[in-house]
């Protein structure tokens, strides 16, 4: 009889786990993947086929939480800085989805790679006083093969010429872009007048009939919700190859509650999970396994560690997320934005070096500033709209006229969050799950660099806003700005970052003194312990994570399979 | 219809309509009773299905399930949130409601009006043909409300 149940056990089946998954299961290993929330996503049969749980569906999405946490089973707390005593807000905070998938699932599937510079913002741009902006353990080149193979893994659609900022690459995109939103082609138009760069967005997103799903039907129903015909490859199609090798066991509503170690307590064995199909004394259940790769996510992961002692002192530190910068316009006709895949186009302008960020920075008393992405999109929930505008007789005429909703279009910039020690992911002392176990809890202020970003990108992109058509133009910003405490008291969720852009919380490096995980993504104190997600990030640049916390699990456990099992 | 009280509809018709004009007309009223009621239900009525697609545009396929199964602690959170409700339209039948309580009727009346007939309101997508608000490409299957196959 084996000693282990498979050589390798995976925690979380978002991105980086499915991604993972996939890998080891390419090269022949056995792996169980355990998924704390349920499965909407894909028959557990073979040939394991869509479940099609996901419409067109406001309510179940966004009201129901049809794809998990939800936060009376799994709050979460938040809090500023230590001065706001143990916490400010119980409830939703960042919660991406907990579901089979993870949060693939709800997002628009936007895949940027990261710049050459992304991994060497230290030595390119310089320290920050007050952050800890450092070098990555590896280069972008490192990483090209692997953004590579999860582009061709995940079938994402772009054209690979449109962003003149974008690093090399070795192959074009697997999938030629989808349909263009018409309103974002206005605003491209208007954001090249004012010398910007925008392009085609790289999507996770069927752009033609692709790997047994079909193409987009550019229903309106992207970002935040499950895709109704699996157009979204991201993470289905990993899963699926994993699943069709027959070596590859998923296991939703199973709760990892500890990694096993041996007596050294430097080798884990395995995994023990609360199997979540039983209420209300859940069983609690063991895999044994070579190799432990821990993919739940830059929350949940530091999450697990930390019940632990597993990691060293810096797990749970240098929380970034993107800090968000809004700028909405609002147009004197419909903007269309209720059908297309919310975002199709991008531009980068904003992270790129020149005279004008230089400015900036000089007359902040910063050494440098980046921004980030700059997303051109829309939201249609009249649901969400609805509850925005107040009861009584405006209400009607509000939601006819929506200027939140018909009539607007935003410029997100999920602008670069500078890591500093003091933001971070621990246990909150007292709020605990329906399990007993302690919650997370955020510790999260803004570095006054992403303040200074902001606030140079708002007027920019007003004016790009106006010159496209728009009526009138505003920004706001999340976390926001200016006097919080009457919010922290009335509000505090709403003062609480809203991006799901969770990164940096097991960073990666090569001194164990400064880092919890290895170039290679191994726990320095347990090295058969892998890291697959967005924890390990160094620091969060300004682009969506997804395709490089993919490539990262991709390169990860490729060199696990070369070391043997 | 079970779920209120002797008068209390007028009570918590007249509040659902303060907070979205036209709501009880579109099926508000409906719409709450079925949301306080879903457990009541196998599967709960709480999330809506699409059923099976034949292809992208297809249809549900005929005999799907009209409502997606909830695991055992989603029916405990779900049990916990909708005794919250139901305390709450109390207070608003009675005439004393909180802010928590208004915020929660508006916040219900909103999903009543301009979410998907397939919870009860919405009545006839009447809610998005008020607004201009386009039918959906993939609902999730219309048949699921009252009579819904489980």
């Amino acid at each position: 009889m084996s000693d282990v149940d498979c050589d390798a056990v995976v925690v979380g089946s978002g991105p980086g786990g499915a991604t993972a998954a996939e890998v080891l299961t390419a090269a022949g290993w056995s792996v169980i993947v355990l998924e704390k929330g349920r499965n909407h996503l894909l028959s557990l049969e073979a040939p394991h086929e869509p479940l099609r749980h996901f419409a067109n569906d406001e309510i179940a999405a966004h009201r129901r939480f049809l794809l998990g946490p939800d936060p009376l089973l799994e709050p979460r707390t938040y809090r500023r800085t230590e001065a706001d005593g143990e916490r400010l807000a119980v409830g939703n905070v960042n919660n991406l989805p907990s579901t089979v998938g993870g949060g693939g699932i709800h997002a628009d599937a936007k895949l940027p790679r990261f710049l050459e510079e992304d991994f060497c913002l230290r030595s390119t741009r310089g320290p920050v006083e007050g952050a800890s902006v450092e070098d990555w353990p590896l280069a972008y080149d490192d990483l090209e093969p692997h953004y590579t193979a999860v582009e061709q893994l995940f079938g994402v659609a772009g054209d690979a010429e449109a962003n003149p900022f974008a690093a090399w690459r070795s192959a074009p995109y697997p999938l030629p872009p989808g349909d263009d939103m018409p309103m974002a082609v206005v605003t491209s138009e208007a954001a090249e007048r004012a010398g910007f760069h925008p392009y085609r967005a790289p999507t996770g997103i069927n752009s033609i009939a692709a790997d047994g799903r079909p193409a987009c039907t550019d229903c309106g129903y992207c970002g935040g919700y499950g895709c109704p015909v699996q157009a979204k490859s991201d993470p289905i199609a990993a899963l699926q190859r994993a699943l069709r090798t027959g070596r590859c066991d998923l296991r939703p509503e199973s709760y990892v509650t500890e990694i096993v170690r041996d007596a050294s307590g430097r080798r884990a064995t395995g995994v023990r999970y609360l199997d979540l199909r039983e209420h209300p004394e859940p069983s609690v259940r063991e895999v044994r396994a070579h190799h432990v790769v821990l993919a739940a996510g830059a929350f949940e992961t530091p999450r697990l560690l930390l019940r632990q002692g597993l990691g060293g002192d810096l797990v749970g530190r240098y929380l970034t997320y993107h800090y968000q910068t809004f700028t909405v316009g609002i147009f004197g006709r419909d903007t269309g934005g209720e059908r297309g895949r919310s975002v199709t186009h991008l531009h980068d302008d904003l992270l790129i070096d020149g005279p004008g960020l230089r400015a900036v920075a000089r007359e902040a008393g910063l050494p440098w500033v980046r921004g980030g992405v700059v997303e051109h999109g829309a939201g249609h929930m009249p649901v969400e709209e609805s509850t925005t505008y107040g009861p009584g007789e405006h209400h009607l005429p509000s939601m006819r006229d929506s200027a939140l909703r018909r009539r607007f279009w935003v410029f997100t910039m999920q602008g670069e969050d500078l890591p500093q020690a003091a933001n971070r992911i621990d246990l909150d002392p007292s709020v605990t799950d329906a399990w007993g176990l302690p919650a997370g809890r955020v510790t999260y202020a803004p570095h006054r660099h992403e303040l200074v970003a902001s606030a140079h990108a708002g007027p920019v992109h007003e004016a790009i806003l106006r010159d496209a058509g728009a009526q009138a133009a505003f920004t706001a910003t999340s976390p926001p700005q200016g006097d919080l405490d009457l919010h922290a008291t009335a509000n505090p969720l709403g003062i609480a970052p809203a991006s799901k852009h969770v990164m940096g919380t097991a960073r990666m490096g090569a001194d164990p003194t400064t880092s919890v995980v290895s170039p290679e993504q191994r726990l320095w104190d347990c090295d058969n312990v892998l890291v697959c997600d967005s924890s390990v990030f160094v620091t969060s640049t300004g682009y969506n994570p997804t395709l490089t916390l993919a490539a990262l699990a991709h390169r990860a456990s490729t060199l696990l399979v070369g070391g043997g099992r | 219809m079970t779920t209120f009280e002797a008068g209390w509809e007028a009570a918590v018709s007249a509040a659902l309509d303060a907070a979205v004009p036209g709501s009880v007309e579109l099926g508000a009223l409906a719409y709450v009773e079925r949301l306080l009621t879903a457990l009541d239900h196998d599967p709960p009525r709480i999330w809506a299905a699409p059923g099976r697609w034949d292809g992208p545009l297809g249809q549900p396929e005929p005999g799907a399930p009209a409502w997606l199964e909830l695991g055992p602690w989603e029916r405990q959170a779900w049990a916990q949130r909708l005794a919250g409700f139901r305390e709450a339209y109390e207070r608003v039948a009675d005439g004393a409601p909180t802010e928590d309580d208004l915020r929660m009727v508006h916040h219900h009346a909103s999903e009543a009006t301009y979410g998907d007939p397939a919870y009860g309101g919405n009545r006839g997508g009447g809610g998005w043909a008020r607004i201009g608000f386009p039918e959906p490409l993939h609902p999730p299957a219309r048949e699921g409300g009252e009579g819904a196959t489980a």
